[in-house]
């Protein structure tokens, strides 16, 4: 009896072994980081793969389709370990049950000692986390101008407040021509205003989770900013574009003076005006009275239909480990979301050329990345509703007023429960 | 017998390959589409695993509430302005280009070249035409046909943005018809405008009596794609507008689009309800071209 008892330990060992060291290959999905950044993305590859004998990454970077093409591929069976998001699709895909709880996969004293505790919260859904932080990117993060245009205009001081720079506005257009800058007023697939309201210090929700964005003091500050697109004092276009394209085309042609985001805005310029380059300042950007940053941030996701979710974890936990994050930011102006890049070398280097100044002004404030406001379920109709509601106010169809109220009715009869 | 029973199954595996295909690709989509519209499956249930629930005529209740689909379905009817437009002009061109002439193939090739003309790079280009500071603008200030101060973007204002949208619409799918015209003018038999010519009838006579008829097959051929092409219409007023200002260029399909492929909390239900809808219309509208193209003595074209 002992025999075949023996046999059978023996096989189940050996089964349990050649399981165990079963060659498992991801798949890896990233959002528009190709071709400009393989190099990064490929060598990190390979360091993953030499760290983890058994793990072979089949790196994808996905474009337009990557949410039809996930979807399409999880009816296939075929789905991605490990899928790039940001932090509205992250709370979309989670809220729809298309994620995996990044808490069960990694310890969350791990994370917590790893992340900053809002970079946590910004991937958190329903109490529970959703995705490894990765690189990110702050609204305010700096402001960069033409300093030919300011003296132009007579402006002696920076605005250092959401009001001055409204102010600064009508000034710089009246005595230049030239915008003073392009604010985001109805980019597609998110909410801007709302970031404008949560730097003001005014509510997205009441307390039991109602959108509460229209009291007096919302109205009024979308009202300033309908006062200068009626004035002709933010381009049209504005309302149609992507602020940040029209921005940093205008600003390199000497049609707007000061840009107030990422440093990502400078390495455009450089390519575009070089010489505009060269002179461009750079300082710290003007904050509305919350005297808070906004920004948004990436993150690595593993879907619940992933067939290795262990080593998808680790996969995602490496790309987004300090050293990864800090190297990618060496190669492209991003803020990283670890703790332990507050205190890196790489942001304290200072200096006069621009891109190597606002990275030294951005790089290690990464525990401001904050959007403002949770995506609300259903986000898409929802964002769509009061987009259309802020062009109604700008366009001079609603007072500001109504356009916020009858966003706010939109929403709370149609946030999914 | 039995070579009447092989020649019949001959001729069934012969189109075997493409009754297959068209079951495939263009009838099970079709049917399923069609059953779609009647449920509800959405990201969470297709997150779940779970397949689409029967809820009857609820998405199409849901389409008569929602001002957003009124508003899409209504620019897309209107956007069959477009049709009659685009076939006069594409045939008048057809007919100028049918014409041995040392330029006339590089006069086809130029008018083809918006077909095959990338929507990215179409938008770009237009985008230049239409801005405030953009050609076209400059063209009518210099022409003094746009007071001084008073240029506008086309693209910005809801007066002008879904004629704007349209003319891009017109130019890209100008040189397709103009193709199809002109192998229609082409297949017209040489001796009957020969034969016309001797009696006498003039260009004009020749073009109504002869060329109109003859093309009529061609004519109700490019009428019907040129009816369903209008009011599918999505790329251009996505790429140049998404869909506003104040939703004036947001189409049926950009409604269906939005709804089927929005990020995760995507509404295949919905979406395929609304996709049906214009289905329908499409269909009315191909029968209407059926009957006004129909011949005087009542026969088909």
């Amino acid at each position: 009896m002992k025999t075949p008892r023996l046999i059978a330990l023996g096989l189940t060992l050996a089964l349990g072994t050649a399981a165990a060291q079963q060659p498992v290959e991801l798949q890896f999905w990233t959002w528009y980081l190709s071709p400009k950044f393989d190099n990064y993305i490929k060598s990190t590859i390979d360091a993953f793969q030499k760290a983890n004998p058994g793990i072979t990454v089949k790196w994808f970077d996905k474009q337009d389709s990557m949410v039809q093409d996930f979807i399409s591929s999880v009816n296939l069976g075929g789905a991605p370990d490990v899928i790039n998001l940001n932090i509205d699709e992250t709370a979309k895909a989670a809220q729809n049950g298309f994620l995996r709880d990044v808490g069960s996969l990694t310890p969350m004293a791990t994370l917590t000692a790893t992340y900053y505790p809002q970079s946590i919260k910004n991937f958190s859904t329903g109490g529970k986390v959703y995705g490894y932080p990765w690189y990110g990117w702050l609204n305010e993060g700096v402001m960069l101008y033409n300093p030919d245009l300011f003296k132009k205009a007579g402006v002696t001081r920076v605005p250092r407040t959401t009001s001055e720079l409204l102010t600064l506005a009508k000034t710089v257009k009246d005595k230049t021509g030239a915008y003073a800058w392009v604010p985001a007023l109805k980019d597609p697939n998110t909410a801007s205003f709302l970031g404008y309201f949560y730097a003001e210090g005014l509510p997205i929700y009441d307390a039991s989770g109602k959108a509460a964005f229209n009291t007096a003091q919302h109205a009024a500050l979308l009202q300033q900013y309908v006062n200068l697109y009626k004035g002709g004092y933010i381009p049209e276009d504005a309302i149609r574009r992507e602020a940040f394209q029209v921005a940093t085309e205008l600003y390199a042609q000497n049609r707007v003076a000061l840009i107030v985001g990422g440093p990502q805005a400078l390495t455009r310029i450089k390519d575009a005006n070089p010489g505009l380059y060269g002179k461009t300042q750079v300082t710290e950007a003007p904050l509305g009275k919350a005297g808070v940053q906004t920004g948004g941030s990436m993150d690595l996701v593993v879907p619940t239909a992933s067939k290795h979710p262990a080593e998808a974890a680790k996969l995602a936990a490496f790309f987004t480990n300090n050293a990864n994050q800090i190297a990618f930011a060496k190669v492209v102006p991003v803020v990283p979301t670890t703790r332990a890049a507050q205190t890196d070398a790489l942001f304290k280097a200072g200096g006069t050329d621009p891109i190597a100044k606002a990275t030294g002004l951005v790089g290690a404030s990464g525990r401001y990345i904050n959007p403002g406001y949770a995506a609300p379920t259903n986000s898409d109709d929802l964002y769509k509703n009061l987009n259309d509601n802020i062009e109604a106010a700008l366009l001079g169809k609603k007072t500001a007023q109504v356009a916020l109220n009858d966003a706010v009715a939109y929403w709370n009869a149609n946030m999914k429960k | 017998m039995r070579a009447s029973w092989r020649d019949t199954l001959l001729s069934y595996a012969f189109l075997a390959p493409a009754i297959i295909l068209l079951g495939l690709f263009t009838f099970y989509p079709l049917a399923y589409g069609t059953f779609l519209g009647f449920t509800q499956y959405d990201g969470a249930r297709f997150a779940q695993g779970l397949g689409p629930k029967w809820v009857g005529l609820d998405n199409f209740r849901a389409l008569i509430a929602d001002p957003l689909f009124l508003t899409s379905l209504w620019n897309s009817v209107r956007y069959l302005l477009v049709v009659p437009l685009l076939q006069l002009a594409s045939l008048a061109v057809a007919v100028l280009v049918n014409r041995e002439l040392p330029a006339m193939p590089f006069f086809r090739a130029a008018y083809y070249v918006p077909v095959i003309t990338t929507i990215t790079a179409t938008a770009v280009m237009w985008d230049w035409i239409y801005n405030k500071e953009g050609t076209l603008n400059w063209v009518l200030s210099g022409l003094h046909l746009l007071p001084q101060g008073a240029a506008f973007g086309w693209l910005n204002n809801e007066q002008t943005a879904f004629w704007a949208v349209m003319l891009v619409t017109f130019w890209r799918g100008f040189g397709y018809y103009m193709v199809l015209y002109l192998a229609g003018l082409q297949s017209i038999p040489a001796e009957l405008e020969e034969a016309a010519r001797l009696d006498g009838a003039s260009s004009w006579q020749r073009f109504w009596r002869i060329t109109v008829p003859m093309m009529r097959p061609t004519i109700l051929l490019c009428s019907l794609l040129s009816t369903i092409a209008a009011l599918r219409v999505l790329e251009e007023p996505l790429v140049l507008t998404q869909g506003g200002p104040l939703n004036s260029t947001y189409t049926a399909l950009m409604y269906v689009y939005s709804k089927a492929f929005q990020g995760f909390n995507f509404d295949y239900g919905l979406a395929s309800a609304a996709g049906l809808v214009v289905a329908v219309v499409a269909l009315l509208l191909s029968l209407a071209n059926f009957r006004l193209f129909r011949d005087s003595t009542g026969e088909q074209a």
